[in-house]
């Protein structure tokens, strides 16, 4: 029902982020035959431990979009106290207003229709640099992050170069 | 789930069916020519009827039709036209060629339906066809109790009529499930052909004529049949034909452009749900009624899908009225923009990025298009830009509906005695003015310094002293929203210090590969094509020279030399 003023509004992002994309971030439907689905290719903050590693990840958007928020999964094994370990992303701009189980956020940050793609992307480059550690969607990845940062940034600097394709050091 | 038991079963696939039934069809016809080659063959046959009248049997009819058949004379001029009619009657009345016949009419539509599919939809996505085979077990299964549980038919002729009727009308029911999945794949992608849409128009109106005709159908031959027989196959028409409708009517909203959300697409939408769905209803009602059967397998299963509809149809009127309610309390509290107003701001709608002509405002003065307002607002009551919330400041009556409680209480004993009965509150509840007023004195009573003002904001997020105590505690506290505080948490101010990063200008590393080493990594826009194959080029190859200048960075920065590719 909602279909078409979402595809609409897709379009409009995607031309946005293609015209005049942030610094390091691509997005786009790979397939246009289905414009929900889109993969982000992100690059790792400078400055931080994920420093220059690409980051593919893919969003699924929902019929209703923008009223719902899309789904972020990256598509490339991550290590970070707020990805799953399957991939999935977990922050705050991707929950909807109303499920926030723990009271944790405060609705200013959750989803709404002004927020885009652009910024969820740079919201979870901002993850990167600065993991959240009080919402663990990976526990050791939370722990290590607090009590061991050197083994945390060995592991992510295998990750960076894993997406890069180039071999261990 | 029948569909799932079923795909364990070995169905042959089409060819290997059409081929089987082709075969029996000339086997059948082989069969026949030669019976009726004998001049005497109609005799013989004639015999063997009335020594099997003498058993009581089902077959009185057919029996009457042989004998009221005009005893042609074989031995006259036999042409090709003669010999063809007198097969075909022979095969009506033979039980064995009768169900080859049959069969072979059920592969032309199942063959007739695949080239169908063929042409107008391709190949089907995993979500259609799993959507069709479940469509299609259940409308077995519901058939089959309708056949045996409801009418109860008792001979052979009636069960083969009803049969065929619920066939055709099936067939009709796939198509236009097809269509409509069809349909909602194609709104939400921007590149189709024409021709693509030019076919799917063809079918459904194909779909309309047949599922009219099928109705003219049952007014010719239902009706005499009685008005309940007229009933149950008008029914299945109507639903066909208001599922077709539907479908229609979508692409004509679509097609002038009417925005999904706007008032004629919703009543539209509302209208043709809340009928077909008062349809089915009274259909079921209607089976329940006719069968007059209070316990049985059929009356269980009939009850069971009168549950389901009746609660599809509450669920349907509940958020109806809620969103009658929230347009009510919309136009009462936010006038919309004058003219001026939506003239002097430039900006599009934020929830669709599209531009607006008329807009409605908000008390804290931003603007959005009516319908997207609407949409939002049924979700969560703010201002999708600041977040503030829009129960709060109303006049006196309070608004009805966003903030409320909805108990739905569903009593399953008021249809049946067994059914369960449950209820469901769903809690959106803000805190009223009083509750506020109270949180914040308790809050100011342990942090006589918070300022008040923040204070209510944050309580009326959190809906809770306790969470907001946290908040302070925390220093999460959020400052009243006067500015627009949309955070788009910018990550260029969030990452610490960078320790020295050379933004690395261009030596030309000797790595590079070819044709990208003029590419500066920031600057991957690109033209924005218009057609789909080369937006979708361009995001690839962006994306190469994406890895590829990091991996040349990455090396450089490390003073490694790049490896071998491979």
């Amino acid at each position: 029902m909602m279909a078409g003023s979402a595809l609409r509004r897709l379009m409009a992002e995607y031309k946005q982020l293609t015209v005049n994309p942030p610094e390091g971030i691509i997005a786009g439907p790979i397939n246009e035959d289905n414009f929900f689905e889109w993969e982000a290719f992100i690059t790792g903050p400078e400055g931080t431990c994920f420093e220059g590693g690409i980051f593919p990840a893919k969003l699924v958007f929902p019929p209703d979009y923008p009223l719902s928020p899309p789904k972020m999964q990256f598509l490339c094994e991550m290590f970070h106290p707020n990805i799953y370990a399957d991939g999935r992303v977990c922050i705050s701009i991707l929950h909807a207003p109303g499920d926030d189980p723990m009271g944790y956020e405060t609705s200013a940050e959750r989803w709404s229709p002004v927020q885009s793609v652009e910024k969820i992307l740079l919201s979870v480059v901002s993850m990167l640099a600065e993991p959240n550690d009080e919402s663990g969607a990976n526990v050791d990845a939370a722990k290590m992050w607090r009590e061991d940062r050197e083994q945390f940034n060995k592991i992510a600097e295998e990750i960076v170069r894993k997406t890069l394709d180039l071999p261990p050091p | 789930m029948p569909g799932t038991l079923v795909d364990r079963l070995p169905l042959p696939n089409l060819k290997v069916y059409t081929a089987g039934s082709v075969l029996l069809l000339s086997i059948a016809v082989y069969h026949a020519t030669i019976v009726t080659s004998d001049p005497n063959w109609r005799a013989n046959i004639t015999l063997q009827r009335q020594e099997a009248l003498a058993e009581p049997d089902g077959e009185a009819q057919l029996v009457d039709q042989a004998e009221v058949m005009p005893a042609l004379n074989l031995n006259a001029t036999r042409n090709l036209n003669e010999r063809m009619v007198v097969i075909i009657t022979f095969m009506m009345q033979e039980p064995l060629c009768m169900w080859t016949l049959i069969n072979i009419a059920y592969c032309f539509l199942a063959v007739f339906g695949f080239l169908i599919q063929r042409v107008v939809f391709g190949q089907l996505r995993v979500s259609e066809a799993q959507r069709v085979k479940d469509k299609f077990w259940n409308y077995v299964f519901y058939k089959f109790i309708f056949i045996f549980g409801v009418i109860n038919v008792q001979y052979m002729d009636e069960v083969m009529l009803w049969c065929s009727w619920f066939t055709l009308v099936g067939f009709l029911h796939l198509m236009g499930q097809l269509c409509k999945d069809r349909f909602e794949y194609l709104a939400s992608s921007p590149n189709t052909a024409r021709w693509v849409h030019v076919r799917l128009v063809g079918l459904l109106l194909g779909i309309l004529a047949a599922s009219t005709a099928l109705l003219g159908v049952a007014v010719a031959w239902g009706l005499p049949a009685g008005k309940d027989t007229f009933a149950f196959m008008a029914a299945e028409c109507l639903l066909v034909l208001m599922s077709v409708l539907h479908v229609g009517a979508r692409y004509v909203l679509q097609q002038r452009g009417a925005d999904a959300a706007g008032a004629l697409a919703y009543y539209t939408h509302l209208g043709f749900d809340s009928a077909s769905l008062v349809l089915e209803l009274m259909h079921v009602v209607h089976m329940v009624v006719y069968s007059n059967m209070l316990v049985s397998m059929a009356s269980l299963v009939l009850l069971m899908q009168l549950r389901h509809l009746l609660h599809e149809l509450q669920a349907r009127l509940r958020r109806h009225r809620l969103y009658t309610s929230l347009a009510d309390h919309m136009s009462r509290n936010y006038p919309m923009a004058s003219k001026e107003e939506v003239e002097k701001n430039q900006d599009n709608c934020a929830i669709c990025w599209e531009p607006m002509k008329e807009a409605r405002k908000l008390p804290c003065s931003h603007l959005f298009h009516n319908s997207c307002l609407c949409q939002w607002v049924q979700q969560d009551a703010s201002c999708p830009t600041c977040r503030r919330g829009l129960a709060h400041g109303a006049p006196p009556p309070p608004p009805p509906t966003p903030p409320h409680n909805h108990l739905f209480h569903f009593d399953g004993s008021r249809y049946v005695s067994w059914l369960p009965s449950f209820s469901v509150e769903v809690t959106r509840a803000r805190p009223s003015a009083a509750q506020l007023d109270a949180m914040v004195a308790q809050v100011l009573g342990m942090f006589p310094q918070a300022d008040p003002a923040a204070l209510r904001a944050d309580l009326l997020l959190t809906r809770s002293a306790h969470l907001t105590l946290d908040n302070i505690l925390e220093g999460r506290l959020q400052p009243p929203a006067e500015a627009p505080t949309v955070r788009p948490i910018s990550p260029l101010e969030a990452p610490p210090a960078p320790e020295p990063a050379p933004p690395a200008p261009e030596p030309a590393p000797p790595a590079a590969e070819p044709g990208l080493d003029n590419l500066d990594v920031g600057s991957t826009s690109a033209i924005f094509s218009r057609n789909a194959p080369e937006r979708e080029q361009n995001l690839r190859r962006r994306k190469e020279m994406l890895v590829a200048a990091a991996r040349r960075r990455y090396l450089e920065r490390r003073g490694e030399a790049a490896p071998p590719r491979s």
